[in-house]
This record gives C-alpha cells, sequence and structure tokens, in this order.
C-alpha cells in the first residue's frame, strides 16, 4: 500500500463526504417524493400526479406531459416529480418569519443544530468494510490510493450516533423554547419527553449488537453481525432488530409516535412558527434522521453490507464456497450497493407504516416505552449475552 | 396474559401492514394502466367521469324531426320551477298545428337541477342533459335563450364555458 501524505488523506476525506452527502441529497428528496406516491398507493391512490397551476403555460404543458407518461409502465411512477421542484422551490424563496417575542439567537440555530446533529452521524456510518474503491493511477495527486467505506470509522462509532442522535433533540426542544407560543412549547416538551423516554430502549437494543460483536466500532460491528454469529444468534438479532426500528420510530417523530408534531392537538408542534428555510431544514432534519435510522438498522440486524440479514450471510457462506467465483464475489462479498438497497428498504417501511398505524396516544406512547420495550429490551439482552458466551 | 401477549406480539399491526401491502403491491404493479382499476381515485379531467343515467345536467329542449322544439309553450315547466328561473313566449309557425316558443330563457345561474321542469312537461319537450361542467367567468352566460352560441336548444360547448380562457 502506497503511504499517504496528510493533504492527501484530506482530500480523500474531502472526496469521502461529498459522496455521503451526494447519497443523502439524493435519497431525501426522493423519500420525500416516494412518501407521497407511496402513502397514496398504500391507501388504493395514486398519490401526486400533477402538479396545481394553470391549464395553460408551463404547468399545463407539464401536466399534459405527465398524463402521456402515465401511459407508459416505469414512467408512469414518476408522474408527479415535478412538485418536488416547486417545493424546494417553496422553501428557498418563501418569506422567512420571525415572530417578535422569538429569542432571535436560538430560534436561528435550533433549525440548523437539528439538521447538523442528523448529517454528522453519517462521519460514522460505515457504507462497506474496508476499501470502498481505488483510484485508477492516472489520477493525478490521488493514482493508486484506496478510498475506505466510511468517512471516520473511529473506534467509538456507535457512541457518536448515539450522542449526536441526542443533540438532534435539542434543535426540537429549543425551537419549541425559542418560538415563544404555546403550541410549540407543548410540542418541543413532548419531543424532550419521548425522547428521553426512547432513548433507553434504543440504546439497550443497540446494546446487543455490542454485546455480540464485543466493538463500538461501526464496520466491526456490522461484518460481526453479519458473518460472525451462529445461526441461533438470530433470535436476540430479530428481536433487537424490531425493537431497534420501533424505538426508531419514535426518535425521528415519525407516525405513529409523531407527538410532538400532533397536529389535531397542536397545529404543528415544534415548527409551528416557523417558515421558509428554516422549516425546510426541521423538514430535512427528519428525513435525513430517518435514513440514519435506517442505516444504523440495516448496518446492525440486516447484514450491512452483506447479501443476507440477521447474521445467516455467515451460516450460509461456506455452502457457497464452491460455486463460480464471481458469483462467491457477488453472494459472499460485502458490497456498498447491498447496504445503500437496505437503507432504501427500510425507508420504505417507514412510510409502510405511516399509513398503515393511527397515531398512539401520549399515555400510549410512555407506556409502550417504559412497560414493554424496556424489560423487552433486557430479556434480550440477557439472550445477546447468552448467545455470546457460548460463541 | 392474553392481554399481554396480544401487546406483546403485535399481530394486529402485522395484520394491518399486511393490508396496506397487499393494497401498495397491486397500485404498485397496475399503477394506472390495467384494465381492471386497482386505485378507488379518478384521474378526472383525462379520464371522463361516469356518469349515471339518471345524472340531472342542464335544461336543454328536445326537438321535433322537423328540427323545432317540441316544447308547445304550455307554461307548466314554467309554473313547476320552484326558482321561477323559465321564461317562455309563445308564437305562431306555418304549417304547425301547435305553437311555437318565440322566447325560452332559462337563467342558469339561480337553476337548482331539480327536474321538476321534466317531470312538469306533458310534451316531452324538455329534458336534463349530462352536462355538468358548466362553470364560467361570466354571469351573462348563465342566461340562455332559442339563440346566440349558449342556447337551450344544444349542448353548451365544453372547453368555452367551462374552461379558463387561457386554456
Ligand atoms: S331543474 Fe328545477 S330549477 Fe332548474 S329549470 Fe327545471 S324546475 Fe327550474
Ligand atoms: S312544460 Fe314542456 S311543453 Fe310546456 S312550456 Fe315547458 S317545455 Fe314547453
Amino acid at each position: 500500500m502506497p503511504t499517504i501524505s496528510l493533504t492527501q488523506s484530506l482530500v480523500i476525506s474531502l472526496i469521502q463526504c461529498v459522496l455521503v452527502v451526494v447519497f443523502i441529497f439524493v435519497v431525501v428528496p426522493l423519500t420525500v417524493f416516494a412518501e407521497r406516491k407511496v402513502l397514496g398507493y398504500l391507501q388504493q391512490r395514486l398519490g401526486s400526479t400533477r402538479i396545481a397551476g394553470h391549464l395553460g403555460g408551463l404547468t399545463g404543458l407539464l401536466n399534459r406531459g405527465m398524463w402521456k407518461l402515465g401511459k407508459v409502465p416505469v414512467l408512469s411512477y414518476w408522474r408527479g416529480l415535478p412538485g418536488l421542484v416547486g417545493d424546494v422551490m417553496k422553501m428557498l424563496l418563501k418569506e422567512d418569519i420571525l415572530p417578535t417575542k422569538a429569542d432571535k439567537f436560538v430560534f436561528w440555530i435550533a433549525p440548523a443544530l437539528s439538521f447538523v446533529a442528523s448529517v454528522v452521524v453519517f462521519a460514522t456510518i460505515c457504507f462497506v468494510p474496508g476499501t470502498f474503491f481505488t483510484f485508477p493511477t492516472w489520477v493525478p495527486f490521488l493514482g493508486g490510493l484506496p478510498v475506505s467505506g466510511g468517512i471516520a470509522d473511529v473506534n467509538v462509532g456507535l457512541l457518536w450516533i448515539l450522542g449526536m442522535a441526542t443533540v438532534g433533540v435539542y434543535g426540537i426542544v429549543l425551537a419549541g423554547w425559542a418560538s415563544n407560543s404555546k403550541y410549540p412549547l407543548l410540542g418541543g416538551l413532548r419531543s424532550a419527553a419521548q425522547m428521553v423516554s426512547y432513548e433507553v430502549p434504543l440504546t439497550l437494543s443497540l446494546l446487543a449488537p455490542v454485546l455480540i460483536s464485543g466493538s463500538l466500532k461501526f464496520s466491526e460491528m456490522s461484518q460481526a453481525m453479519a458473518v460472525g454469529v451462529p445461526l441461533w444468534a438470530i433470535i436476540p438479532q430479530v428481536i433487537g432488530f424490531l425493537i431497534y426500528l420501533t424505538c426508531g420510530f419514535a426518535e425521528t417523530n415519525r407516525v405513529p409516535f409523531d407527538m410532538p408534531e400532533a397536529e389535531n392537538e397542536l397545529v404543528a408542534g415544534f415548527h409551528t412558527e416557523y417558515s421558509g428555510m428554516k422549516f425546510g431544514f426541521f423538514y430535512l432534519a427528519e428525513y435525513v434522521n430517518m435514513t440514519v435510522v435506517s442505516a444504523m438498522a440495516a448496518g446492525f440486524f440486516l447484514g450491512g453490507s452483506w447479501l443476507l440479514p440477521f447474521g445467516l450471510q455467515g451460516v450460509v457462506n461456506p455452502y457457497l464456497a464452491s460455486l463460480p467465483s464471481w458469483l462467491v464475489t457477488l453472494l459472499c462479498e460485502p458490497h456498498a450497493a447491498f447496504f445503500a438497497i437496505k437503507i432504501v428498504f427500510l425507508l420504505f417501511v417507514f412510510i409502510w407504516v405511516r399509513g398503515t398505524i393511527p397515531r398512539y396516544r401520549y399515555d400510549q406512547i410512555m407506556a409502550v416505552a417504559w412497560k414493554y420495550l424496556i424489560p423487552l429490551t433486557l430479556v434480550n439482552l440477557v439472550l445477546a449475552a447468552a448467545v455470546r458466551l457460548a460463541m | 396474559m392474553k392481554k399481554f401477549l396480544k401487546t406483546l406480539i403485535p399481530f394486529d399491526i402485522a395484520k394491518g401492514l399486511s393490508i396496506t401491502g397487499t393494497y401498495f403491491a397491486k397500485v404498485f404493479l397496475t399503477a394506472n394502466r390495467a384494465k381492471v382499476k386497482q386505485h378507488v381515485v379518478s384521474e378526472y379531467p383525462e379520464v371522463p367521469a361516469p356518469l349515471e343515467p339518471r345524472f340531472r345536467g342542464r335544461v336543454q329542449l328536445i326537438l321535433d324531426e322537423a328540427g323545432d322544439p317540441k316544447c308547445v309553450c304550455c307554461n307548466a315547466c314554467a309554473k313547476a320551477c320552484p326558482t321561477g328561473v323559465i321564461t317562455i313566449e309563445g308564437g305562431k309557425k306555418e304549417g304547425r298545428k301547435t305553437r311555437i316558443p318565440t322566447r325560452w330563457d332559462y337563467e342558469m345561474e339561480r337553476c337548482v337541477f331539480c327536474g321538476f321542469c321534466v317531470e312538469a312537461c306533458s310534451f316531452d319537450a324538455i329534458k336534463l342533459n349530462s352536462q355538468f361542467e358548466l362553470a364560467a367567468y361570466d354571469r351573462e352566460d348563465f342566461s340562455l335563450g332559442l339563440t346566440g352560441a349558449h342556447n337551450v336548444l344544444e349542448p353548451s360547448p365544453v372547453g368555452k364555458f367551462s374552461y379558463s380562457d387561457e386554456a
């Protein structure tokens, strides 16, 4: 391996950051769009198929074009996509209202905090263990150098992720407080209580992978959980996955746990007073958070960048060794594509659940967390300990 | 114990997810191309809305073989109309035994599309047609007579009156 100078490693890190940001900003808007379509399909509707406007002019042209697209098999799913551009334009151009009695600095910092905290989590998420790709030798300055699968796959990656996820709560609580209005405040406080409650089972459910893999590093954990466990370790993995997903819904304030923004009770919750791009940051942060939760669930429980979920890959790998070598490379080795596909599937599950389950009552949410999830995670932790003992 | 197990193992959630998942698969796989529609919404302006046979649209006069209105100006419809939007004046025409309307005014803006006028007519001279895209920007467009582009003898010209001028 060629030695890397400091400048070169910095440039490589920068490239990784750009790749991750591109990934986020491709996946997040598509999730926003997919949410409309999938929610529609789940309820026997068609989702957004046209955009508002006059019958003539640009909107009329677009709408007629999209109607024609609807006849073409694959293209018909993309009707309504121009509405997304309209959404972005609206957020960027809309007047940014600052309530007179709001705490200006905190009001300004809250959406940034919420958004930044959700994006920086990606620093430690490792898309594929080891090398993602190597620069060809003809590339100037960086030729022949490997690019690893994560920006900073540090040894305490999981702590970083959980810590940063908690900072995201500040964004919501501060937004509620700084707005100086009763509905945002109630929304923010509910959010604080809910997130503090669900932080406990979330962390406990992640302790099982930590226990089994004996590491806090994202890539090591995902590798150990995917290929390093015996078959019967599937039990704590499946239970842990379901619990983690439930807590993930609560942590990202998604239906059925969207208490901070329960529209029928709190207007819009913590972001009632926000408009324009400040609201846009909250909106983006929610979807980035969804992606983070999906990435973690995919990495720790669904086998990360390996093909099969729940540690089954490690069980079947010896049987597959006799296959042709290209098949072995495809099926038995980690690929970033598998990881991305799992993330996308979990994002679909987020929307699927939203289209199915109505919002819980507040006391039910608390009861679910404290009376069911926490004892369940503790039982799961004991199971994981047993697996670890027998390994 | 049973309740505890039911809460612990989310059967109901799984059931709900399977129902919505089935809907998703059906609509996703057929989108809007299938002969038998899987989705319940209609795409109205592009796909014409299905109408029931008894749909009550706009008042229209029925013509006889000679192309004249069958109306004999008995005024029964005008009397039956609860909102009084019909005004009829009768006249004579060579070779026709009955009277023929020289004026048959219909103020659509106040018509409630109740169909009483049709029931009152003993001569089968009037009907409610199947038009419903009747919105217009001008009050004058709702005053229908025997002459003009928008009259009681023919269906309303669709597009001119139901769509804005920019189209
Ligand atoms: S439909 Fe009813 S309101 Fe309209 S003209 Fe006939 S009787 Fe009058
Ligand atoms: S009831 Fe029939 S025949 Fe009599 S005036 Fe009305 S449309 Fe004419």
